[in-house]
């Protein structure tokens, strides 16, 4: 294998695991279907009543070494599991072929099955039969475990480009903050620093970290803390957060670039600023923000560039992380503009 | 010499007097908080030298520096911004001087130094360069201004282009009519009406030869005696014949108000 991934000892090896009932299940099912089809293509049971017997006696084999099969694959995980996939894929079938022939030399001492056939004929026919079939089956886990491979590293990729961003002109504007403050005010500045650290060390973190909404909000706090100090009276800023459950985990910086957007186009074009009001209620284990801010009147051919890139980022990441549950709704005016983002409380699997 | 500062930001503007208190021969006469406070300024103080920042709300600081080039002698423009952006990138070759924040003293000190030797017609070529250059300039400096400006003897007078009802053209000026606050008024402005429609296109139409009307202002049309058809406007009384080739748009536009 040449994907260098090391997400977790789980995934890396290609065979499902033979311990999960689920999958067990799904085996059992197989297994069925197989002596199904072996009993069906053999011609020398016509008679009724002799298929049946046929059946449940196939049944009965197969089943055996499959279940068999599922537990030493099941108790050899972990060995398995220090071979890579080749080694691995070479060793379960060995194991497979293994398990078919003693069982086939047991079933032929108990039971005499047909007689038309010899000891050596009946334990090489079941072998082929059970050589094709393993072989067949293990390349089945293998492609299955390629596909979902390529869909996660699909999904990583998409994450890692959908890294939250903070606007440049937002990070020099800051610097420029800093240098002000530190010859009139060094303690203010020294907050300052603090706040943008905070800040920067999120959009650098890992886009799979997740955080809880108490910290984001925090963060919030910190970023327009920063924002308040560069445009002063201009910026007003109303919380309204109605019993949110903090602990709820979130992807880091999802509602932050809300608040910077609603800066960006709503108060810095106003010479007199404006307020922007944040809201967050919870509503069946949903929870809801708004970041409403007010627009400053527009001209038909000038708009700010970028708008709604921040947005679609947001929107995607939402997708990611929660499906249809995350989402992200607009409701703009002539004068106002909302961000509405919605999600779950307790995170289901996407 | 005698500088402006123009950013919307106190703590830059606190920061750039500070830094030019420490300049020999330096003297910061004003602080405006946007574009047309900086133009209003500089026609009461008359600086040498202006550093505008970009990005200011009301008007920016690449329309102020467009403004500030209709006028005989303009003060020397020097661009501050805090990130270079695309606007910036397309006149760079032109500049002054442009500071990108959190600005250095001694950028600083080279920047006057340089702005202070430049002759008239430099500075003209500055302000000049930040103006859209026929159509092949890029999209995000071929930007609609937010106002029009005059020029009065040594001073800009400005009109905001939502208070404009209609331009004019005779033989050589463009009257501009306005109404701003409850009276009216009119400058005349060197341009051609062709390059002002493409400019305002959505907001102004064309209803003459000589003449664009504001949407927003149109309230009727009326038959004159002569028997051809005029446009009455909102807030003024002034009615401007419609010629033909443009009636049935403006019927449209009219009905479409209406509605």
């Amino acid at each position: 294998m040449t994907t260098p991934d090391t997400t977790s000892a789980n995934t890396k090896l290609f065979l499902p695991d033979f311990c999960d009932v689920r999958i067990l299940f799904s085996m059992v099912i197989l297994a069925e279907l197989l002596a199904f089809t072996l009993t069906l293509g053999n011609p020398t049971t016509h008679a009724q009543a002799d298929w049946w017997s046929q059946l449940s006696l196939v049944s009965l084999f197969i089943q055996w070494v499959v279940l068999s099969s599922a537990l030493v694959l099941c108790v050899g995980r972990r060995w398995l599991n220090l071979l890579d996939n080749g080694k691995a894929a070479v060793a379960a079938y060995a194991l497979l072929l293994v398990i078919t022939g003693l069982a086939s030399e047991i079933a032929y001492r108990i039971i005499h099955l047909e007689s038309n056939s010899t000891h050596l004929e009946f334990i090489l026919r079941n072998l082929t039969v059970s050589g094709i079939i393993s072989a067949l089956t293990l390349r089945y886990f293998y492609v299955q475990y390629r596909m979902k491979q390529t869909i996660e590293s699909e999904a990583r990729a998409r994450l890692q480009a959908l890294q939250a961003r903070i606007r440049p002109h937002f990070l020099f504007n800051s610097m420029n903050t800093i240098a002000s403050l530190t010859r009139t005010q060094p303690a203010l500045a020294e907050e300052v620093v603090e706040d943008l650290a905070e800040l920067f060390r999120m959009t650098l973190a890992d886009t799979r970290e997740q955080i809880t909404l108490k910290e984001e909000l925090d963060l919030c706090q910190r970023y327009l803390h920063i924002e308040e100090l560069r445009l002063g009276e201009r910026l007003k800023v109303t919380w309204n957060m109605q019993n949110l459950a903090d602990d709820t985990p979130l992807p880091a910086l999802i509602i932050q670039p809300l608040l910077e957007n609603a800066i960006y186009h709503g108060i810095e074009p106003l010479p007199e600023g404006g307020a922007v009001y944040i809201i967050g209620w919870q509503d069946d284990g949903i929870i809801n923000i708004t970041v409403n801010n007010p627009l400053p009147p527009q001209h038909p051919n000038n708009h700010r560039a970028g708008h709604g890139m921040a947005l679609e980022n947001i929107r995607e990441r939402l997708a990611v992380h929660y499906g249809k549950q995350g989402e992200l709704l607009l409701e703009r005016s002539d004068t106002e503009y909302q961000v509405r983002i919605t999600f779950p409380t307790a995170q289901k699997e996407p | 010499m005698k500088v402006i500062i123009a950013d919307d930001e106190a703590l830059a503007r606190q920061r750039l007097r500070s830094l030019l208190g420490e300049l020999e021969g330096v003297e910061v006469v004003g602080e405006a908080a946007n574009g047309k406070q900086a133009l209003l300024l500089s026609n009461d103080l008359t600086p040498d030298i202006i550093l505008l920042d970009i990005r200011m709300p009301l008007m920016d600081g690449l329309e102020a520096a467009r403004h500030l080039g209709t006028l005989e002698d303009p003060p020397a423009v020097i661009f501050t911004t805090a990130y270079s952006d695309h606007a910036l990138a397309a006149f760079e070759a032109h500049a002054v001087d442009y500071l990108l924040k959190p600005i250095r003293k001694e950028r600083l000190a080279h920047a006057l130094d340089k702005a202070s030797k430049l002759n008239r017609a430099q500075r003209h070529a500055v302000t000049q360069a930040s103006a859209p250059i026929g159509n092949d300039t890029t999209q995000s400096t071929h930007r609609a201004r937010t106002h029009i400006s005059a020029r009065i003897g040594e001073k800009i007078q400005l009109v905001a282009v939502p208070d404009i009802i209609y331009f004019q053209a005779d033989s050589k000026y463009v009257t501009v009519r306005f109404a701003a606050s409850g009276q009216t008024g009119q400058v005349l402005i060197e341009a051609s009406l062709k390059s002002l429609e493409e400019e305002f296109a959505g907001r102004f139409t064309r209803i003459h030869r000589n003449a664009l009307v504001a949407q927003a202002h149109i309230s009727g049309m009326i038959k004159s005696k002569e028997g051809h058809h005029e446009i009455t406007l909102r807030g003024i009384p002034d009615q401007l014949e419609i010629s033909r080739s443009h009636l049935s748009a403006v019927k449209k536009l009219i009905a479409l108000h209406a509605a």
